[in-house]
């Protein structure tokens, strides 16, 4: 198991290394020159040509792309055009608050995906009109979700806040609100972030939930169909038994790739949602940086999001060699 | 099943209500007038037509038909997991340890289950739960571990500690068929359903796990529903048997009279179709379809007998000194499995060979590497492409080697596009083929998806035959089929060869099978050939040991006439 791990791990850093390699690549054959951004149009050809011998851009590519590493492992991502400090810094303000909207809108769209998937063994009525719930709000684009959302539990119901993480000001030292709250044992604080969290994690978990609750649905389908099935039932296992102990585990194995594969549609969601609900996240952060195109800020963006990528559906392989004991000899 | 799985009852555990008591000597399972229908694909059919049957306390019952004869609806009925989705109606009374099944709540019929029946099914692969420890499974049934442990002691599972946490892809075929029979065993059951329990099995192991099975019942004294397709297997363990056909009971009787001297028709058909070390070669295998498929063999066409190759016969199949290992990732890291060793064979021009040995004897590898589909890592291999087309190659499902959307006409002109035969031959040529395996013009139109299961292996070996190839290979192309649809399968492959002269490699593990079809035998054992020679010299005069183990592991019918006489 542990071998298996290692060789995940292994294949993982290859991959990243690839994928820094065609940021840089990127970066380095954009149409936009970093030097001319930083000093301006009218800066002169000496203080261009310092400022360029000076961030090592006529040194050879190899040599540029070892700096840019290694400025990665420093957490140097450049300097943002836009507003003039370190990359790093406006991400550590803006990561947080999307990693707990994507977070809180995974967690919701997996239970509401197990649920619909459940839900499908069963022929109750009310049961289908839940999975017609979801249905009908996967159909609709995700910002319309968000709009609509906004008018009925904000505007209409007035239940729910329609933009922000929190009606406090300023935050603690990691960030994340439900954490940093947890820490300072503000509970009103905690409830507080949640009540602002519910309705934008909501609209983005909808559409990953069905996609995920269709495939767990006809997997658990043809897993019911396996002759160990019926050879669980054959000792006189209860049906919750059956599906719990026999059937679950060995369903959840294609679930768990798409739960990997979704998080792209669920951050790309995100972007959106931040938008409409003025959630100050990457979203945010990066429709001003294209706006203004400010290449450090979005090179770093697209790396931070390439990496979250890579680096969930590396989890996702190790967990399916936990579920699946057959798959850690690969 | 759905609303049945979601239903959350607490009490798994309730005490034995139904254990048989020792001193009654009320039958362990009482049927009358039984009737099951069953709708699958929309139509609804009656699987099951007025069955009575008894099964006595320690007694064994062995219970034989064709795959569709209802024996597996039988014991799927009796333990109450006939699938939903096929809607079945039961009506008449069966009574299973006391419990009437018939319309009985989930839980009885699951405390029946926990309780009084345990359940051995045909493949141990597929029967266990891959994801879990085997240890975990036996436990589920056997309640501690310390029981589970002493179960899989049992059934002959050594080191059942360091075994308890192993997972079924771990496990050889016949230990984790043992693992099933742990867990039919668990709780002393008063009746244990064997549902094909040794027909995925090597044939040692075959005799290994029946000798458990009667070990077993003996034991515990429980009663055995045995369900088989092959009177052999029937014939070594059962006190009785009853034969089943298109769902009717058609005769039941003492094991010995039933094999000695069967009564019905359908008995002694199914007795002749068997094909066993003493069957006639020259003659086509006598086939009695009772299902509708008319033999396609004549009875009266002769087969040429085994006739030596002279030695400077052209070769069709030249392999010498070819070695094959395998890298596989195990536990310690990469290992090598040697597949083959230092392997060489030739087959003469229009020579008909068998190579048989256990799973894991390198069989299929070998016939691999012949048909090209593998590389060897040392030594050549060469096929005469002189005459014939390309080999083909006939594998152990024909049904899935057709494209299920092309029509028959499309499978077959796809290989003459594929040789290049001029397209004005293209309709002489599908005829020919056709009437070769016995199937009438009618069934070009049909798609393969809508072939019967005999239809689809005619017309596979319709489309390897009709641009004879130099060599026919064939990967346990019966193994998977009843005794008359491979003894069907064999004629029409032995008709091939007389009127194409082709050459044939067949690789089977069934010795009977290979001493009908082949002139000689190749046995193979971990990688290397063993004995090679005449089909007759080997079976009836074998030199090797492992050869000799083989033979003997054979189920045989003779076994029985002993017992009776």
């Amino acid at each position: 198991m542990l071998k298996f791990i290692a060789r995940r791990l292994l294949s993982l850093v290859i991959i990243l290394l690839v994928l820094t390699f065609l940021l840089f690549l990127m970066q380095t054959y954009s149409p936009i020159d970093p030097v001319r951004a930083i000093l301006g149009e009218k800066a002169n050809a000496a203080a261009l040509a310092a400022l360029r011998a000076k961030m090592g851009l006529d040194d050879p590519l190899y040599v540029q792309y070892f700096h840019y590493l290694g400025g990665l492992l420093h957490g140097d991502l450049g300097v943002s055009y836009r507003s003039r400090q370190p990359v790093i810094d406006d991400l550590k303000a803006f990561v947080p608050a999307t990693l707990e909207l994507g977070i809180a809108g995974m967690v919701i769209a997996v239970i509401l995906g197990v649920i619909f998937a459940l839900t499908t063994l069963s022929r109750s009525k009310p049961l289908a009109l839940f999975r017609g719930f979801i249905l009908t709000g996967a159909a609709a684009p995700t910002f319309l979700l968000g709009v609509l959302g906004v008018i009925l539990f904000y505007k209409t119901l007035g239940w729910l806040p329609a933009s922000g993480r929190s009606s406090e000001s300023g935050h603690g030292p990691t960030r994340f609100l439900l954490i940093d709250d947890i820490l300072a044992g503000n509970i009103t604080g905690f409830f507080d972030a949640i009540h602002h969290l519910i309705l934008p994690a909501l609209c983005i978990a909808i559409g990953p939930s069905l996609v995920i609750g269709r495939v767990f649905a006809s997997s658990l389908r043809s897993t019911l169909d396996y002759d160990y099935v019926r050879t669980a039932q054959a000792k006189g296992l209860t049906g919750s038994q059956v599906v719990g102990r026999h059937v679950i585990r060995n369903a959840s194995s294609p679930v768990l790739s798409l739960v990997g594969l979704q998080i792209g549609a669920m951050f790309a969601g995100a972007l959106v949602v931040e938008n409409i609900f003025s959630w100050p996240g990457l979203g945010l952060y990066m429709s001003g940086a294209i706006g203004a195109s400010d290449f450090p800020a979005i090179s770093a963006i697209t790396l931070i999001l390439g990496a979250g990528y890579i680096l969930v559906n590396a989890a996702v392989d190790i967990l399916q060699g936990v579920i699946d004991p057959r798959l850690r000899v690969a | 099943m759905s609303e049945k799985l979601l239903d959350l009852d607490t009490a798994p555990h309730t005490p034995p209500q139904h254990r048989a008591d020792p001193t009654s000597s009320s039958p362990v399972v009482a049927i009358s007038g039984l009737e099951v229908k069953l709708t699958r694909n929309g139509k609804t059919e009656t699987v099951l037509h007025s069955l009575d049957l008894d099964i006595q306390k320690g007694e064994v019952l062995g219970l034989v038909g064709q795959s569709g004869s209802g024996k597996s609806v039988l014991g799927l009925t009796l333990m109450g997991l006939l699938p939903d989705r096929s809607r079945p109606e039961i009506t008449g009374s069966v009574s299973v340890c006391g419990t009437s099944v018939i319309g009985a709540s989930a839980r009885s019929m699951r405390n029946l289950r926990r309780n009084s029946l345990g359940v051995i099914f045909q493949d141990p692969m597929t029967s266990l739960n891959p994801t879990m420890t085997i240890g975990h499974q036996v436990l589920e049934a056997a309640g501690t571990k310390a029981e589970a442990l002493r179960l899989l002691a049992l059934a002959g599972i050594s080191n059942p500690e360091t075994r308890y946490d192993a997972f079924p892809h771990q496990l050889s075929g016949g230990l984790r068929q043992r693992v099933m029979i742990a867990m039919a065993v668990a709780g002393s059951p008063a009746l244990i359903i064997a549902d094909e329990p040794t027909t995925a099995l090597d044939v040692t192991v075959q005799r290994q796990v029946l000798d458990l099975l009667r070990e077993l019942k003996s034991q515990l004294h429980c009663s055995v529903l045995m369900v088989t397709h092959d009177l052999g297997v029937a014939g070594e363990i059962s006190d009785r048997i009853a034969v089943m056909s298109a769902g009717r009971l058609v005769e039941i009787g003492p094991a010995a009279t039933i094999l000695s001297s069967p009564k019905h028709e359908y008995t002694r058909a199914l007795l002749a179709s068997r094909i066993s070390l003493d069957t006639d070669k020259s003659l086509p295998l006598p086939t009695f379809n009772l299902g509708g498929d008319e033999p396609t063999v004549a009875s009266d066409e002769v087969f040429d007998t085994f006739v030596q190759p002279p030695v400077d016969a052209p070769l069709s199949v030249d392999v010498t000194n070819v070695s094959k290992t395998f890298s596989v990732r195990g536990k310690k890291g990469a290992n090598t499995l040697r597949a083959l060793h230092d392997v060489s064979l030739a087959i003469a021009d229009g020579e008909s060979v068998a190579i048989v040995g256990e799973s894991g004897s390198g069989k299929s590898t070998l016939l691999r590497i012949i048909a090209g589909l593998e590389t060897a890592d040392a030594g050549v291999g060469s096929i005469s492409r002189m005459k014939g087309s390309r080999p083909q190659m006939v594998f152990q499902d024909a049904g899935a080697s057709l494209t299920p959307w092309l029509r028959v006409d499309e499978i077959l002109r796809e290989r003459l596009v594929l040789e290049n035969v001029p397209s004005s031959e293209f309709a002489e040529r599908i005829s020919e083929s056709l009437a070769l395996v016995g199937l009438g013009p009618e069934i070009l139109r049909v798609h393969s998806r809508d072939l019967s299961g005999g239809q689809r292996q005619r017309v596979a070996l319709a489309r390897a035959a009709i641009v004879p190839p130099s060599i026919l290979l064939c990967d346990e192309p019966t193994s998977a089929l009843d005794a008359w649809m491979a003894a069907t399968v064999i004629n029409l492959l032995r008709r091939l060869r007389k009127r194409v002269g082709m050459s044939m490699l067949f690789v089977t593990h069934d010795l009977s099978v290979a001493r009908v079809i082949a002139d000689r035998i190749v046995v193979m054992n971990k990688g290397e050939i063993v004995e090679i020679g005449e089909a007759n010299q080997i079976i009836h005069n074998p030199q090797n040991e492992y050869t000799k183990k083989l033979v003997a592991a054979i189920p045989d019918l003779t076994f029985a006439e002993e017992l009776a006489s």
